[in-house]
């Protein structure tokens, strides 16, 4: 029970208020540390520090986008396109089972053109002309890096901390420490884009691990429901939905005289908050209410239900409305094979309405204290998985260097950070761990990425686990 | 809900007792109570166990080291009975930062209370007790106290705690609401109407509760979270698994009273127990229940670590209470548990051949397997092994008898040479590389990229490969009852770590690959047939090392047996001396519907690069030695013909001896209808130990590469049970495990059975017995539990009596205002348990209030309606299986039931032993609009309806018992009559609402019934299915 945090705000003072009626009694020392000592020396009050970022906007591209395509100008890649990878640059690093017994590892310079963007003259190639256009508020933190070299373990990674399944994902985190800033959403939703395949997504991304499970990020899908049975059943309208809830309310505040259990008092404002979603949920992800223009600068996907660029719009939405953790995820980054088609494809699925985002939320002058976090699972190799061909090639997992991009919040805009080897293989500046980057994002909304703690089974499980540092040189 | 730890407001209380010396009693400090939580969760992270982590060589977790004389100094850390002179008490209450216990950059602080009392410890002369839970349990006295309150022995615990305490127990509970709360613990079922009215005494109830099979299927609800079953492998792909039967297993097992004791050995070494039965080996399902991993390019070896590891640390938190998984990558922060020691546990549940991957392209159970045969299946193995037999019987004795035979065609005019049976002969003399011709069969010439070079061979010409490029040829699919040889020259530059000579298969062992397959191993050659790769396959390899940068000739046999021995590699025409890697094959080998036969290059795999080969041939038949010697010098066969040599008799029998080749066949078609029936059998995951036991090692860090100190099997000497000479196997584990003498085993069940049935464990957490975990509320009462528990013979359902009868378990749960203050979260036991009904409990109360619940036991797991809404969406059922109990429920790991989620059930993707039941408005929108609750509550109105007609408010009185067990007040029976009548109002305006309304569900109503009335109806029940009486038990 966190009386500050998510729902539990809603009728936060129930406890209190019976605890207040028998009288607490225990003088001077603080009520919270009595009915919550486990979070009382976990978690004061975070904020720790001064937040810059209240929310979070995490545009997750899955299956690893190639940072060579996309982000990481690399000329040498193209002068020596078809040559083994020299040992050297390798250094006999373990590959993926499914490159790593190639006979040949062949170089593969990236086919797209790159050239420089905006005042900040951040290379960007000719893959991403919206990106481009909003480069300056863009921080690209070009070292990235990570230690899983396969899907599942290395987006577990990301969004938990932890490669192997079980603990709560940073959305669950959030909401765990600094609870819900609205009265009628959950504090963290989870979009993903309809029709996407590729490498599965799992719900455990946005589950809440060993926190209790109302921490969990509430997936809304492209649809009628965007809320697991969200809507009254059929021939139930909202006259007979609030008839009995009236009555059920009467019955809880009968039961509550009898039995003063504080319980009851949060199952009576859990139901209407429930009845409040009924109506905030559908009002937020209707999208029929944004003007013309609007629409036009998210791309004519906007208008496809569960498109990337209908999910960034209705991100913006949710952000205005006090949505603390809004996470995206886009699959289909994941090109072993025919790379050129492929990326194109994704490219021009998630270009224009990423950028977007960032104009909208700047226009609105949310992105001063929202975050934006783009990028995937880990990065590709500068070799060639499978043949070379003329026009044709893939690449394989990369976990040693890749690409983000962050915006907002506190990021220090027009920037790239950190530096890759002139095969974008080896780091040679600057490199973002994954605890790196969470304990910046945590940072960035005034938490303390070592004092955000829950003791499970005996010890203090932090998102960080015992690693992590905040990048000071990106934030503004 | 709150479910909050009672240990760090101790401090605060006792040391206002302390300051105040107010309370009922002086306050005593005891070490394992007071002190050792404090030093644990503050000190122990730098001057714990972890040597690798321990600061100025100060060790505080042991009296020893505690109060010995600081490192290089003059000081103590702990100085008894002299606050002044203990370091530590210096330490703790310093403001600069340089000189602060704990550190500031720790981020762990100590509050005032904290700090007091460590001074007030130190002062009243340190007293040391070691950690209790590793103390083996005593046999207690209870209490000699009288009371009319006290029913059996565990109320003199409570009341003895209570009246020093100052506290009074709470009166007996309402009859329906005891009946409720015994029915729902012991059953997860709520009391049926007749129930209610039966004025049956309480304790005939809870005989006939445990009696009934419904107890079985309630335990098992809550086994499953602490064996994370799952009907899927999890990870990211979580294809679906077949496990229920062990599931079903375990229902059985509770129903009929397994000893507890021999249930979690038949779990944990089912399989190696004398002679073990089918059902035994059944058992042990249980450490396979982890989550398994099929994506691509993993490597296999960190995953098969990883189930290795998860079945350690099951293990850990099921049966010892204790995190040994802390000490995966390093020694214990908090407990003594080393990494060694970690390891030496590992080392129990790393012996089976199991693979880290299972197969992506075949339907292969991962290895070990126990085949779930009935009687009838069974019996006609039996019989078709029986056949099998004759048959080769009949084939020596046509061997003998065809000797005559053989002496007389030995004489005659004889044939040239020649091998019949061919099914390739390519010579690879082309110089076009990419077709070359098969001079068996036209039509199925060999293919191959142009990156491949035509060198001069062994014979003509020869083709080098890339090791990335196959040479293909459509042939060679067989099973395996058919006998075939493959021959070939090859070259090989180097010894190489592992590359690919030829195979018949899919991909390579990532993808759990099934087929046949001849690869080079640091120099050996290794010939396999597999089903599933390491534990179902028979395989082969050369002692010596094949020659570098020389032709040589190879061939490979094998005679359809089924058996390694039955495989023969030659090298230049001599069987080579090979060892036996691995021999057991009993399911097909399909290859998983590839086309062809390929040399040099196998997806995913390491290739033959660099390497030569030429004169391949392929033969539907076991080859001779004499004509394996011919294939390579191409003279043997001529030379014994033209000598007349005896040696031609294998040669003879297979190519002119009618009676010699009918018996051969006779074989391979009985092999080949008994492989045929083994099969189909249906294969389930269990443990079986490896022939040859894999070493153990620590590992660094916990890093799947990083070996270090080899370890064995061995149970850490601070936690000795009586047992002391065990094997070094899973079943000594379950030995040591269950000694009477063990110290944690039967405390943490009769922990984990007492938080059943109270919410909360006499230990808070349930997970965590060591030194981090909460010190039990009624340390004498849990081990008396315990002790008991023992003596009985572990007898479970003894057990659950002995809670449910006590006057402690049948109090009120409604807390006087002094009681509340005190003890809010009823630590003491001063009135009854409080709990929200479980996710499963308040599905079946709404299915089982309504009549729908389907009574069976055991089968397919059922898909309610919900899983079409899961994140991996699949049909729900559309049969009696929507309305089967919760445990039964289809679980996938990465889209489990998100009602069952929704409601707080946990995920079962790891141990878990305890659930955190809580309230949100998510719960509320299922509760009311989810399809399974609003169709149950129109079949109760229907019920009720037809039971009642025209008598709404016999209807709502009904309505309320079914689903709280109570009657209803006057007031609410107002507000319910006034609830109905309203909506009856609604309908009324609204009558194709109503008509909708009281459609949801597959099952339609009555067309008798009046819908306005139904529909009206069917709100009021589902208000009732979504009020705290009954959604609480109270």
């Amino acid at each position: 029970m966190n009386l500050c945090t998510g729902f539990e705000q809603a009728s936060g003072g129930s406890r209190r208020q019976f605890l207040n009626r028998f009288g607490s009694g225990l003088g001077g020392i603080a009520l919270a540390d009595l009915v919550n000592p486990a979070r009382a020396d976990t978690l004061p009050a975070a904020p720790h520090h001064a937040p810059r970022a209240k929310r979070i906007i995490y545009l997750f591209q899955s299956g690893g986008p190639s940072q060579i395509d996309l982000f990481d100008h690399k000329p040498m890649l193209n002068k020596m396109h078809g040559q083994e990878l020299p040992d050297s640059v390798r250094k006999g690093q373990r590959l993926t089972g499914m490159s790593g017994n190639q006979s040949s590892l062949p170089i593969a310079g990236s086919p797209f053109a790159f050239s420089r963007h905006g005042e900040s003259g951040a290379w960007l190639s000719d893959l991403l002309p919206h990106t481009a256009k909003v480069a300056d508020d863009l921080c690209f933190v070009k070292s990235m890096y990570t230690e899983a070299i396969n899907h599942g373990p290395a987006i577990t990674y990301l969004q938990t901390g932890s490669q192997i399944p079980g603990r709560p994902s940073f959305g669950a985190w959030l909401d765990y420490g600094m609870g819900s800033a609205n009265d009628n959403l959950p504090t963290f939703v989870v979009l993903v884009t309809r029709n996407k395949g590729g490498q599965p997504l799992i719900s455990r991304l946005w589950g809440s691990g060993f926190l209790p499970s109302r921490h969990q990020g509430v997936r809304f899908r492209s649809g009628a429901d965007p809320v697991l049975y969200l809507k009254n059943p059929t021939g139930v309208d909202d006259p007979s939905r609030r008839m009995l809830l009236d009555r059920l309310q009467e019955m809880h505040e009968v039961q509550f005289a009898e039995i003063p259990d504080p319980e009851i008092e949060t199952r009576i404002a859990h139901y209407e908050l429930a009845y409040r979603m009924q109506s905030a949920v559908p009002e937020v992800t209707d999208l029929s209410d944004e003007p013309a223009h609007i629409l036009d600068l998210y791309g004519p996907d906007v208008k496809t239900p569960g498109s990337f660029a209908a999910n960034c719009l209705m991100a913006r939405r949710l952000a205005e409305r006090g949505v603390r953790y809004i996470q995206l995820f886009h699959q289909g980054w994941d090109q072993h094979g025919s790379l050129p088609g492929g990326i194109r494809k994704q490219c021009r699925e998630t270009d224009q309405a990423s950028a977007a985002l960032i104009k909208d939320l700047k226009q609105r002058g949310l992105l001063e204290d929202t975050l934006v976090v783009w990028g995937g699972e880990f990065g590709r190799t500068n070799y060639c998985q499978g043949k070379l061909t003329q026009n044709n090639f893939g690449r394989d997992h990369h976990p040693r260097c890749f690409t983000m991009w962050i915006a907002g919040g506190g990021i220090r805009p027009g920037t790239s950070y950190g530096q890759t080897d002139d095969f974008s293989y080896n780091l040679v500046d600057g490199g973002v761990h994954v605890h790196d980057l969470n304990a910046t994002l945590m940072h960035l909304f005034g938490i303390d990425h070592e004092r955000l703690t829950f003791k499970y089974q005996g010890r203090r499980f932090r998102l960080t686990d015992v690693h992590g540092h905040v990048v000071r040189p990106i934030l503004a | 809900m709150a479910r909050l730890r009672t240990s760090p407001t101790r401090p605060v209380r006792l040391l206002l007792l302390l300051l105040l010396g107010t309370g009922t009693q002086a306050a005593e400090i005891q070490f394992n109570r007071d002190i050792r939580p404090i030093l644990s969760d503050k000190c122990f992270l730098c001057h714990g166990p972890d040597s690798g982590a321990r600061k100025a060589g100060l060790r505080l977790d042991l009296e020893e080291t505690a109060k010995a004389r600081l490192k290089d100094s003059d000081l103590f850390a702990i100085k008894p009975g002299d606050p002044a002179r203990s370091e530590i008490v210096h330490r703790i209450f310093e403001t600069d930062p340089d000189e602060m216990m704990p550190p500031p950059e720790s981020k762990l602080s100590l509050g005032p209370a904290e700090k007091e009392i460590l001074k007030a410890w130190i002062a009243q002369g340190a007293s040391w007790e070691g950690h209790w839970a590793y103390i083996a349990p005593r046999k207690i006295r209870p209490p000699a106290i009288e009371d009319p309150w006290i029913r059996n022995d565990i109320d003199r615990f409570v009341l003895e705690r209570l009246r020093r305490e100052g506290l009074k127990p709470a009166a007996e509970a309402d009859r329906r609401i005891l009946l409720r709360r015994a029915s729902f613990g012991l059953t997860g079922l709520p009391p049926s109407a007749s129930d209610l009215d039966a004025k049956e005494p309480y304790e005939a109830t809870v005989e006939r509760l445990l009696g009934s099979d419904r107890y079985g299927e309630r335990m098992t609800t809550d086994w499953l979270d602490l064996a994370r079953y799952a009907d899927s492998y999890g990870f990211q792909r979580d294809n679906n698994r077949y496990v229920w039967p062990w599931r079903d297993w375990v229902i059985g097992s509770f129903n009929r009273n397994q000893a507890y004791d021999e249930f979690i050995t038949w779990q944990l070494a089912g399989d190696l127990l004398p002679d073990p039965s089918d059902e035994q080996i059944l058992a042990t399902t249980f450490c396979r229940l982890h989550q398994q991993k099929v994506e691509g390019g993993t490597v296999e070896e960190e995953f098969r670590v990883e189930y290795v590891a998860d079945r350690t640390h099951t293990f850990g938190t099921a049966f010892l209470g204790l995190t040994l998984e802390c000490a995966r990558c390093h020694d214990h922060k908090y407990d003594p548990i080393t990494s060694r020691d970690y390891y030496r546990f590992f080392a129990y549940f790393n012996n089976i051949d199991e693979a880290g991957l299972y197969s992506f392209f075949t339907q292969a159970v991962p290895t070990p397997v126990l085949a779930m045969t009935s009687d009838a299946q069974r019996k006609r193995l039996d019989q078709l092994n029986a056949e099998v037999e004759a048959a080769k019987a009949d084939l020596a004795r046509v061997r003998k008898e065809a000797e005559p035979a053989f002496a007389d065609w030995l004489k005659g005019p004889l044939p040239p040479a020649h091998i019949p049976g061919l099914l390739a002969r390519v010579s690879f003399d082309e110089e076009q590389v990419g077709k070359h011709g098969n001079a068996a069969n036209e039509k199925k010439a060999a293919s191959t990229s142009n990156r491949n070079t035509s060198i001069p061979g062994r014979h003509g010409r020869a083709l080098e490969l890339t090791g990335d490029d196959a040479i293909k040829i459509e042939t060679g699919a067989f099973n395996r009852a058919q006998a075939f040889s493959v021959a070939l020259w090859m070259r090989t530059p180097e010894h190489k770590e592992r590359a690919v000579i030829f195979h018949r298969s899919r991909a390579w062992t990532d993808s759990a690959s099934q087929g046949y397959q001849l690869l080079l191993e640091e120099g050996r050659l290794s010939a396999s047939l597999i089903h599933f790769w390491p534990g179902n396959a028979i395989s082969i390899r050369t002692k010596d090392k094949l020659g570098l940068n020389t032709w040589q000739h190879v061939t490979l046999t094998y005679d359809g047996s089924s058996e390694a021995a039955g495989l023969t590699l030659y090298v230049n025409g001599r069987a080579a001396d090979c060892e036996v890697v691995h021999d057991q094959l009993s399911k097909g080998i399909a290859a998983g519907g590839v086309k062809h036969f390929a040399m040099g290059e196998r997806f995913r795999d390491r290739g033959f690069a660099r390497g030569a080969v030429d004169e391949l041939v392929i033969v539907g038949r076991c080859l001779s030695e004499l004509e394996v010697r011919h294939l390579h010098d191409g003279s043997s066969l001529q030379g014994a013909i033209d000598a007349r040599d005896p040696k031609l008799f294998d040669w003879y029998l297979a190519t002119a001896s009618t009676t010699g080749q009918a018996a051969a066949q006779h074989l391979q078609a009985k092999r080949a209808t008994r492989d045929q029936h083994a099969n189909s059998f249906t294969e389930i995951m269990v443990m079986r130990e490896r022939s040859r036991p894999r070493q153990t090692y620590v590992l660094h860090r916990g890093h799947y590469a990083e070996r270090r100190e080899a370890v064995d099997a061995h149970t850490p000497a601070w936690l000795p049970s009586g047992a002391l000479d065990h094997p070094a196997n899973r079943l000594g584990l379950a030995q040591w495990l269950t000694d009477p003498g063990h110290p944690l085993t039967a405390r943490v069940a009769v922990n984990r059975y007492w938080q059943m049935h109270f919410g909360q464990g006499l230990v808070q957490t349930t997970e965590d017995f060591g030194s981090q975990g909460s010190p039990p509320s009624h340390p004498e009462l849990l081990d008396w539990l315990a002790y008991r528990f023992i003596a009985s013979g572990w007898d479970l359902k003894a057990l659950h009596r002995l809670i449910v009868h006590s006057a402690t378990y049948r109090q009120r749960s409604l807390p006087n205002p002094e009681t509340f203050r005190r003890d809010p979260e009823n630590v003491l036991l001063a009135r009854g348990p409080r709990m929200r009904l479980s996710a499963e409990m308040l599905r079946d109360h709404a299915l089982a209030a309504s009549g729908l619940l389907v009574h069976k036991i055991g089968g397919t797991p059922a898909k309610p309606y919900d899983l079409k809404e899961s994140f991996k969406p699949m049909n729900h059922d559309k049969n009696e299986n929507l309305y089967r109990r919760s445990v039964y429920t289809y679980w996938k790991l990465t889209g489990p039931s998100p009602v069952m989620m929704a409601l707080d059930a946990v995920k079962r993707d790891a141990c878990t032993v305890k659930r955190e039941p809580g309230s949100s408005p998510l719960q509320a929108l299922v509760l009311l609009n989810g399809p399974q609750f609003v169709e149950a509550a129109r079949v109760l109105a229907e019920g009720l309806m037809k039971d009642f007609p025209s008598d709404p408010d016999r209807c709502i009185r009904e309505a309320f018992r079914r689903l709280t067990s109570l009657e209803p007040t006057d007031v609410q029976r107002k507000i319910l009559r006034d609830m109905l009548d309203d909506q009856r109002k609604h309908f009324q305006g609204n009558p194709d609402a109503a008509k909708q309304f009281t459609r949801v569900g597959l099952r339609k109503p009555g067309e008798d019934l009046d819908p306005v009335e139904l529909a009206a109806t069917t709100s009021m029940i589902s208000l009732l299915m979504n009020f705290d009486a009954s959604v609480v038990l109270r």
